[in-house]
């Protein structure tokens, strides 16, 4: 910014004008007057020639001089040139000269309240940062890595670009240990190299350190596969109560990292195994100082048992309060063999006794030759006869998914006007444009990995094992879909868990959507697949602004509290949140469209205060497995945690029922992970309201330990 | 009256038996449906009864209630005829 000083004094010539006037530049300086800094700056950013250029800053500076301005700064005078710009028709001239950043109004609101579009990120400075850092590389994104018919359909909402503000990485990963039990921990601009580590509590270190330096270069979930069996090497020996102190420490190391990036929490996803998968069975096993102990991984499963075992011990008794913890989110492949392998069913209960207690549980299931890693909310990256082959040197399984775009649905049904013609044409569109998206990221980030070890994405070019650490040519690029229910109700007038017809027509769009993947990948030579979106933001944004842009139809058809703006459009294929049915019909109607989803879907049941015996669950889960097509399953009860007290109860409550205090928190899941409640955006809380908890159709175990506590249900409004 | 539905896709060795099993049905008046899972039709029904592997042989008692399946496995018409008759839904 630059001010002017006091009895401003203009002196004319024909080239010169002599302003005693000073410029607050934004390198914190005070600079004088100079029209020619408009010039070049003008050649070198836009191109016009001189003449225009000269022209430009004469007007400006005639602008300001004529002004009772008292106080000048650099983007005030970009603001004045890019105004001469629109005079002159110079559309994209101005373009390529817009300054990025963002009101001191906002600044001010986002420095004093938290940000409510990831309830991952927490309130504070290096949140504030975060979220300033993002927002101008959004409109980077916007502006410059995106044409303008992908930026402009984002913007109208036809789809939605996730994770705009982390442009320039990847969007969530799949790692395996196997990579720093073998190469140590050496990042590039690291200052200090680790060798391959002796114990298993500095593999945890490493492994924590790699994963806050994952965080950094990458927008979302950090999932390690087979987590307890890449361990079992270092544990060999290791007494019960060391290993549950490990167990201990890695919940807690993951759970706590909320001073890393931006204050968020590592999104951790923890792969787990309770037998040795197939595809490790013969595979040599690394140890301590990046050694092959001279055994194969199925020799290791009595270790591995034990880790997986005291993790969910660690998992049940909760946080110093009592309360679920967030991250890490251990997800447990079941698989033919689970059922075959000796001790299953205790633990099988063990995860269930955790699940119904703090839910925290995530139920994979991997039917048939199936494999996968699975992270983020619902992510997973199924493993091909190429990734089992990479399996026999399982440092190679690096996973990533290069960017998710999500197709607002319902906006296809509201375009449509009930003509399936149309509507399976409009899919197509949205899909094209979606794919335009990737071919634009997919562009952007080649450019700059192509900048090697020296470049912004040094971690992932390095090349430890000979080849760049982010392998390019196994990139998923996603696509997701929000409100297939409502698009279905637009279209036929019925939500799909009202009857077979309209169910059957939601799997006909989504059938259309996975037949156009398989082409668009061949077509394109890149791996375009379908996931369920976790939408935690967009299903709110994509209510909020179909209500604007189809008013008169969006009413009718947007879930949640249209007064009080608590609007959601059901989330990926989701059949109605409040749907009253058995939950495992839902499971496996949802179920149904799991397989066409290869990127990851997932069915939540919601238990709210109701605590299932760990035998229901186990039979639940056993019966998804064995009767559904259902991906990933988790079961979701709902807390109250006292700011007062800092004691933790069943259920939603208003009043904290230990001490009273109505300064309590609700907790719960949002879209695929735990967390309070008070920070999410009124979409969720709308949704929340409306979850059918399934009472009365799990078995409870002797009374659920209600309190005195007023156990109603109500979310209060701020 | 129920259906027979057949459910094959292209380049999957054992489909065309299926569909020629499909073919003698049809010839004895009962009524088959053709799915091909490289269409949205076929692929959205194969979603609905769970298809996992082609082809499969799904007889249906008309409300779209599975009373047998043969998934990935080719049976004669005749173990379909029977099993048609067995349930009344077949009597030509």
């Amino acid at each position: 910014m630059e001010k002017i000083e006091e009895g401003k004094v203009l002196r004319r010539d024909n080239e010169t004008t002599d302003m005693a006037l000073f410029v607050r530049t934004s390198d914190e300086q005070f600079s004088g007057w100079d029209r020619q800094r408009i010039v070049d700056a003008l050649i070198r950013e836009t191109e016009v020639d001189v003449v225009t250029a000269q022209e430009i800053s004469r007007e400006v500076e005639e602008l300001i001089a004529s002004s009772t301005i008292s106080m000048v700064t650099s983007p005030l005078i970009r603001e004045l040139v890019d105004a001469k710009l629109i005079e002159r028709g110079l559309e994209q001239e101005r373009k390529r000269h817009t300054r990025l950043g963002m009101p001191l109004y906002d600044v001010d609101q986002l420095i004093l309240h938290p940000n409510k579009e990831n309830a991952n990120v927490p309130h504070g400075p290096e949140a504030t940062n975060l979220t300033l850092a993002e927002r101008i590389k959004k409109e980077y994104a916007l502006l410059s890595v995106f044409s303008e018919e992908v930026a402009d359909a984002h913007m109208r909402g036809d789809i939605h670009l996730h994770d705009l503000g982390f442009i320039d990485r990847p969007y969530c990963s799949g790692q395996s240990l196997e990579y720093i039990k073998r190469f140590g921990l050496s990042l590039p601009n690291s200052i200090a190299m680790a060798k391959p580590a002796k114990h298993a509590e500095v593999l945890l270190a490493h492994m924590v350190k790699f994963a806050a330096a994952l965080q950094s270069n990458f927008a979302g979930a950090i999932g390690w596969d087979a987590v307890n069996l890449f361990f079992a090497p270092y544990l060999v020996g290791m007494r019960d109560e060391e290993i549950k102190q490990l167990a201990q420490m890695m919940i807690f190391e993951f759970s706590q990292q909320a001073v890393a990036r931006g204050g968020q929490a590592i999104f951790t996803d923890l792969n787990l195994y309770w037998e040795i998968p197939r595809h490790f069975e013969d595979v040599p096993a690394i140890g301590p100082m990046g050694k092959y102990t001279g055994k194969t991984y199925s020799q290791y499963e009595h270790e591995a048992q034990r880790f997986a075992w005291f993790l969910f011990e660690v998992f049940k008794e909760g946080d110093g309060s009592g309360r679920p913890f967030f991250f890490p989110k251990p997800l447990v492949h079941i698989t033919e063999k689970f059922f075959r392998t000796r001790g299953h069913m205790e633990f099988l209960h063990h995860i269930c006794d955790v699940a119904s207690e703090k839910g925290n549980t995530y139920f994979v299931f991997d039917r048939g030759e199936t494999a996968k890693v699975s992270e983020c909310c619902r992510l997973s990256f199924k493993l091909d006869a190429s990734d089992l082959e990479d399996a026999k040197q399982p440092w190679k399984m690096r996973y990533c998914a290069l960017q998710n775009v999500t197709l607002n649905l319902p906006r296809i049904g509201y375009l449509s006007g009930g003509d399936d013609r149309s509507l399976f044409e409009r899919i197509e569109e949205f899909m094209d444009m979606a794919v335009r998206a990737h071919l634009e990221k997919k562009t952007f980030i080649e450019k700059l990995l192509s900048c090697g070890e020296n470049g912004p994405l040094a971690l992932l070019a390095m090349e430890r094992d000979g080849s760049s650490y982010l392998r390019m040519h196994r990139a998923s690029y996603l696509i997701g879909m929000v409100g297939l229910n409502e698009l279905v109700q637009i279209h036929t007038g019925r939500q799909m868990s009202e009857s077979k017809e309209p169910f059957k027509f939601g799997l006909k769009v989504i059938a259309h959507m996975k037949l156009l993947t398989d082409q668009l990948s061949e077509r394109h030579g890149m791996h375009f697949v379908l996931e369920q979106t976790p939408a935690e933001s967009t299903a709110y944004r994509f209510a909020k602004l179909d209500l604007q842009y189809h008013k008169q139809e969006a009413p009718r058809v947007v879930k949640g509290d249209i007064s009080h703006g608590e609007v959601y459009y059901t989330n990926s294929t989701y059949l109605n949140n409040s749907a009253v049915m058995n939950p495992i019909e839902r499971v496996r109607q949802e179920g149904l469209f799991h397989p066409l989803i290869e990127a990851g879907a997932l069915t939540h049941i919601w238990l709210g205060e109701t605590k299932p015996s760990k035998e229901s669950l186990a039979n639940f889960v056993m019966k998804t497995f064995k009767q559904t097509q259902n991906d990933q399953i988790a079961f979701s009860p709902e807390f109250t945690t006292c700011n007062r007290c800092h004691r933790t109860s069943r259920g939603l409550a208003e009043v904290c029922s230990y001490c009273g205090s109505r300064d309590v928190d609700g907790i719960t899941r949002i879209t695929g992970y735990f967390t309070r409640i008070s920070s999410w955006n009124k979409g969720k809380i709308g949704e929340l309201r409306d979850r059918y908890r399934n009472q009365g159709f799990l078995r409870v175990e002797g009374r659920d330990e209600r309190s005195e506590g007023e156990k109603v249900f109500q979310i209060q409004r701020p | 009256m129920g259906a027979v539905k057949i459910f094959t896709k292209e380049q999957c060795p054992k489909c065309p038996a299926a569909k020629d099993v499909g073919d003698r049905l049809k010839m004895t008046g009962v009524k088959v449906i053709d799915y091909d899972l490289g269409t949205i039709e076929g692929l959205a029904e194969a979603a609905f009864y769970g298809v996992m592997a082609t082809p499969t042989i799904i007889v249906e008692d008309g409300e779209d209630n599975e009373l047998a399946s043969w998934r990935g496995t080719v049976p004669t018409s005749q173990e379909i005829e029977e099993m048609l008759r067995a349930d009344g839904l077949f009597s030509p």
